[in-house]
């Protein structure tokens, strides 16, 4: 069995664990209190095909999954810091040998890719000054039926 | 019969429930006040997250900070000190009263003092 999908999310999870001076990382957390932070929660893309409908329902698909990272923190210089984060967070998922391998194994035609398709911030006053920034990747890869 | 919303309503109730505070304003210096510790829980929404935290805040008598020397003009920024913990005013919100903002109350957001961990 061969879940590309899974095995992209399961590796992002390590990938933005290692973003420094991050405290917590989890998958698909909704509730983060403010002596986790900064904390970076990946959330479980849309998975999206553009193939044509002529093809055997069974046949390889290239798949484009959109996972969603936020990154919180609370801090006087919350604007820099979730700069800092961010420009880690994008070179490490980027560069990540593993996630570029499972990229790579899955379309060894070399259509797969990765991309930093944009963020977003969202701002709030708490104890201190609260910021989040979402970041979205575009993961394209080859969905095999057989292998599922 | 007038009501005199400070005499008859805050003061009670300050006297009960207030708690001393040390407000530390730039020309004016340190003064005591009696503040009410409106800090509450918090949740901002990001997203699919909730973060949650408080919200850090008080109430004063607009006539205790008046008779103190402190008005909206020199309020921001000041140091304000309560319940065991030191904080920055980060501005004040006049709540007014129906004998007028003057003799009513003012909200103090305050966040965390820097050098406070």
């Amino acid at each position: 069995m061969v879940d590309v999908r899974e095995d992209i999310l399961a590796r992002l999870l390590e990938v933005v664990g290692t973003i420094p001076n991050i405290r917590s990382a989890y998958r698909n957390n909704t509730e983060i209190a403010e002596n986790q932070l900064p904390a970076v929660i990946v959330f479980d893309g849309d998975e999206e095909t553009n193939e044509a409908q002529n093809r055997p329902s069974n046949s390889p698909i290239m798949v484009q999954m959109t996972p969603e990272i936020i990154i919180a923190e609370q801090s006087d210089e919350v604007g820099s810091d979730l700069t800092t984060l961010r420009r880690e967070l994008i070179k490490l998922v980027l560069f990540d040998t593993e996630l570029n391998n499972l990229i790579a194994k899955s379309s060894p035609r070399g259509n797969g890719a990765i991309h930093y398709l944009g963020c977003q911030t969202d701002l709030g006053w708490m104890r201190s000054l609260h910021g989040a920034l979402r970041a979205q990747f575009m993961f394209k890869y080859t969905l095999r039926p057989e292998q599922l | 019969m007038t009501i005199d919303f400070n005499t008859d309503c805050y003061d009670p109730v300050y006297a009960e429930l207030g708690v001393p505070a040390t407000m530390t304003v730039a020309g004016v210096g340190a003064v005591t006040l009696t503040v009410l510790d409106k800090t509450r829980r918090k949740t901002v929404t990001s997203g699919n997250v909730e973060v949650n935290s408080i919200g850090p805040g008080v109430k004063v008598r607009m006539a205790e900070l008046a008779a103190n020397g402190i008005t909206s003009s020199n309020w921001d920024g000041a140091l304000l000190a309560f319940n065991g913990r030191n904080w920055i005013v980060r501005h004040g919100d006049p709540l007014g009263s129906p004998n007028g903002e003057d003799i009513g109350q003012v909200w103090f957001h305050v966040k965390k003092e820097a050098a406070v961990g």
